[in-house]
């Protein structure tokens, strides 16, 4: 009896025992797989799980023909963990970590001891980059030097494929943003935002099938195509690097536009900088200064003047006037002529011809100031162009009741009054077609990663100048070049041209001094004008007369008429007498 | 534990001689069936399982596959991009001009053109002087420390083998460094020169027209 109830108490004990067992098993169950269930799943996926940096291609900004002026490359940055920086066996033969280091350096044209140092400097940290930035095919030779503790990490980096050619324009790509130029303006086309892909992978680094839990999609950036003619760009610019630099200019800048539709071909600053190597460029060429640096003028603003006047029936070209050899404002305020001071029996068309200040005084009498100050706003003076660059100054019209006497005769050869290089490329634009200014364009559109096209809104054309007016005033520039004194220069045998040289005071603190800005603006072919050139020189020392600026601008008008195959005159010009 | 305390007294009960009987008939009746039901199920629940081992297996090798093609994609595309840097620094127009310089041709800034139809001369055609720059003027401010790719360097090298101008005197693309002491005093003459030392004009004939494979 005592037996049996001993065996049952036994009996009774071990089932505690398994219950007990069972109940701990049971709960650790139901802990592991309801009450923790969620929490234990991320933690193991997370084991498994790596996540990768899917990069995007911020857009390439490209000129009118398709050529890549800023794109994006890959590259890789190179960099070891210097705690098991070490010897290595390749090939059964043991490479010492100079050796190694002395390879890397060797195909990344590199400093070996600097890749020492740069290890050597701290050897418990667990991280130091060697050499930033290498090309894919470097990166595949240092690969094959199969290297343990090597590590290249992929990067994207813009390059700028032609160099300085049109840096003013694209600008360039910071560290962390844009900083300049279509590159800042055009950011929101141009910008890429790069993806996430979150997927398990086994021991092997293969992704495991199904497990992609999450993907952010990368989102590669808009194209951005410019109206440049990079390969004119580049012959501009290679013209203003000569003659400038033959003048002893501080710079220079030129632009040629398409007549028919504002397009700009080319707009170049010289001296420029490289956007692939930035750092050390000084500051003051990095930008465009024909869109932000305004100056007065000079000379060149005569045409404009002389079709204002035309166009407001205050004279004609043939009109005879009378350029005094001094003309007197009031009292004590004289305008004289840059050379000569006979009194001239001129024309309207010699007063344009000979640049004579005295004989456009007279005639810019005959204008009220509230009338010329609308012509001239209307010229797209005093306002930034369509193009609305970055950092683009608007110049300076003087509003009306600022125009003292004084000015009022000056603005007509452009002092008192600002101007940058383009806004005086889309007036000569204007005198060109037909008195209609057609609103400059330098961006043409973005092409949106799906290949959409969205072109930049085409501004309205203004009509400023009558046809006639336009025509008359283009008559007369054509005497410039053929019958001027600049004829030898600035001939181009077959083709018809007109052009107005400017040389500009640069007013100072202290009036106007010595230091002058040349330049010439112009089109061809004269009877049916195509093209528009304007070509400057800031601060020319070996030569201070506008004539200086002649041979640059005659290289690049007759490399535009060659580059663009425009026909050889055949109209022989009907040019309106000069005196009479 | 009352269950198992009483179960051997209930198994006789339910299973007298007859019963065993009527199973013995039964499974002699139906036994070729029955086995053929299990060996059936047992190879479909095999069937199903080696299916499935051998989908599971499919799909990891895709794995692979998709792996492996991944980084081929990105290889071409790198490749592409190699190509296309090298492309755009062949097309760069300082290098053209610099080739073109290096191959004895000058700027002509004097348009003239052939009218087809009747064969009549556009324009005043006038010859470009052999004197005339092919000279590329440094554009920047600063110091330009970037030198083109090895590509330009080696293409450059070909035409020069090809028409004969001297590489090495000349080298336009050379690093920097080693300009001053290689160059001669006048860098880019030597190509004007060489032409005019030439009996024949260089490709052969009166229009000029380059050598094609």
């Amino acid at each position: 009896m005592a037996h049996q109830r001993l065996a049952s108490r036994r009996i009774g004990a071990a089932l505690v025992v398994v219950f007990l067992v069972a109940g701990l098993l049971v709960t650790r169950l139901v802990d592991v797989q309801v009450v923790r269930a969620a929490e234990l799943r991320e933690e193991s996926a997370n084991i498994r799980t790596t996540s990768e940096v899917m990069w995007a291609s911020r857009g390439s900004i490209v000129d009118s023909f398709g050529n890549d002026l800023a794109t994006d490359v890959d590259r890789y940055d190179v960099s070891a963990d210097p705690r098991k920086v070490g010897e290595f066996r390749r090939d059964g033969a043991v490479i010492s970590e100079s050796v190694a280091m002395a390879e890397i350096a060797a195909i990344t044209e590199s400093n070996p001891d600097e890749l020492l140092y740069a290890v050597n400097q701290d050897r418990e940290a667990h991280f130091t980059y060697l050499v930033k930035s290498v090309s894919p095919e470097d990166r595949e030779a240092l690969r094959a030097l199969q290297i343990p503790w090597l590590q290249m990490d992929l990067i994207r980096e813009r390059t700028y494929p032609f160099g300085p050619v049109t840096a003013n324009l694209t600008g360039m790509l910071g560290r962390d943003e844009p900083l300049a130029g279509v590159e800042r303006t055009y950011n929101t086309c141009l910008q890429a935002i790069n993806g996430v892909a979150t997927y398990q992978r086994g021991a092997d680094g293969v992704r495991l099938p199904g497990t992609t839990t999450q993907v952010k999609d990368p989102v590669h950036g808009g194209e951005v195509t410019l109206t440049i003619d990079s390969d004119l760009q580049w012959y501009v610019l290679q013209t203003l690097a000569e003659h400038g630099g033959n003048l002893g200019a501080q710079y220079g800048s030129a632009m040629v536009v398409r007549v028919s539709d504002g397009h700009i071909l080319a707009a170049v600053d010289w001296p420029t900088f490289d956007p692939n190597d930035f750092a050390e460029a000084p500051v003051e060429f990095m930008g465009a200064r024909s869109f932000s640096s305004p100056y007065e003028p000079g000379s060149i603003m005569k045409s404009i003047g002389i079709a204002m006047l035309i166009d407001g029936g205050y004279t004609f070209s043939e009109d005879r006037i009378v350029a005094p050899g001094i003309y007197q404002v009031y009292p004590g305020r004289f305008i004289k002529n840059f050379l000569g001071a006979d009194t001239r029996q001129l024309t309207t068309a010699g007063v344009l011809h000979n640049s004579s200040n005295t004989g456009i005084s007279v005639l810019s009498d005959r204008m009220p100031k509230a009338e010329a100050t609308r012509y001239f706003r209307d010229f797209g003076f005093g306002e930034v162009t369509a193009v609305d660059f970055l950092g683009e100054s608007s110049g300076q019209v003087l509003p009306i009741d600022q125009v003292d006497t004084m000015t009022r005769y000056n603005q007509f050869f452009g002092q008192g009054i600002s101007v940058t290089a383009a806004q005086m490329a889309s007036a000569y634009q204007t005198l060109a077609n037909d008195g209609v200014r057609v609103p400059l364009r330098l961006v043409d559109g973005c092409t949106t990663k799906d290949g959409v096209f969205v072109p930049e809104p085409v501004g309205e054309p203004v009509p400023v100048v009558s046809a006639s007016a336009a025509n008359q005033t283009v008559r007369i520039m054509e005497t410039i070049v053929s019958q001027g004194p600049l004829r030898p220069i600035l001939e181009i045998p077959g083709y018809r041209i007109a052009a107005k040289t400017g040389t500009a005071e640069i007013a100072t603190s202290s009036g106007y001094g010595d230091d002058r800005v040349i330049s010439l603006a112009g089109m061809a072919p004269a009877e049916n004008p195509e093209y528009v050139v304007l070509v400057s020189f800031y601060k020319p020392q070996s030569s201070r007369v506008s004539s200086a600026a002649a041979p640059a601008f005659h290289e690049v008008l007759s490399h535009v008429l060659k580059h663009y195959r425009v026909a050889p005159s055949t109209q022989p010009a009907v040019l309106p007498p000069l005196t009479w | 534990m009352t269950a198992f305390a009483y179960a051997p007294a209930s198994s006789p009960r339910r299973s007298g001689p007859s019963a065993v009987r009527s199973t013995r008939q039964a499974t002699s009746a139906s036994a070729v069936p029955k086995l053929r039901y299990i060996v059936v199920l047992l190879a479909g629940i095999f069937a199903i399982l080696g299916g499935q081992l051998l989908l599971s297996i499919a799909v990891s090798g895709g794995a692979y596959e998709i792996a492996s093609l991944k980084s081929d994609v990105r290889s071409s595309e790198q490749q592409l991009q190699i190509v296309g840097e090298e492309i755009s620094a062949l097309v760069a127009p300082d290098t053209l001009a610099t080739l073109a310089g290096s191959m004895g041709m000058v700027p002509d800034n004097n348009p003239a053109y052939l009218r087809v139809s009747d064969g009549a001369v556009m324009g005043e055609a006038i010859p470009a002087s052999a004197s005339a720059s092919a000279q590329v003027y440094p554009v920047t401010a600063g110091t330009e420390t970037i030198l083109p790719p090895a590509i330009v360097d080696d293409v450059f090298l070909t035409i020069s083998a090809a028409t004969g101008v001297e590489a090495s005197a000349s080298d336009p693309f050379s690093a920097p460094a080693d300009a001053p002491t290689v160059k001669p005093a006048t860098p880019v003459v030597s190509p004007a020169v060489s032409q005019a030392e030439k009996p024949t004009p260089r490709f052969g004939g009166s229009i000029p027209s380059p050598i094609t494979h």
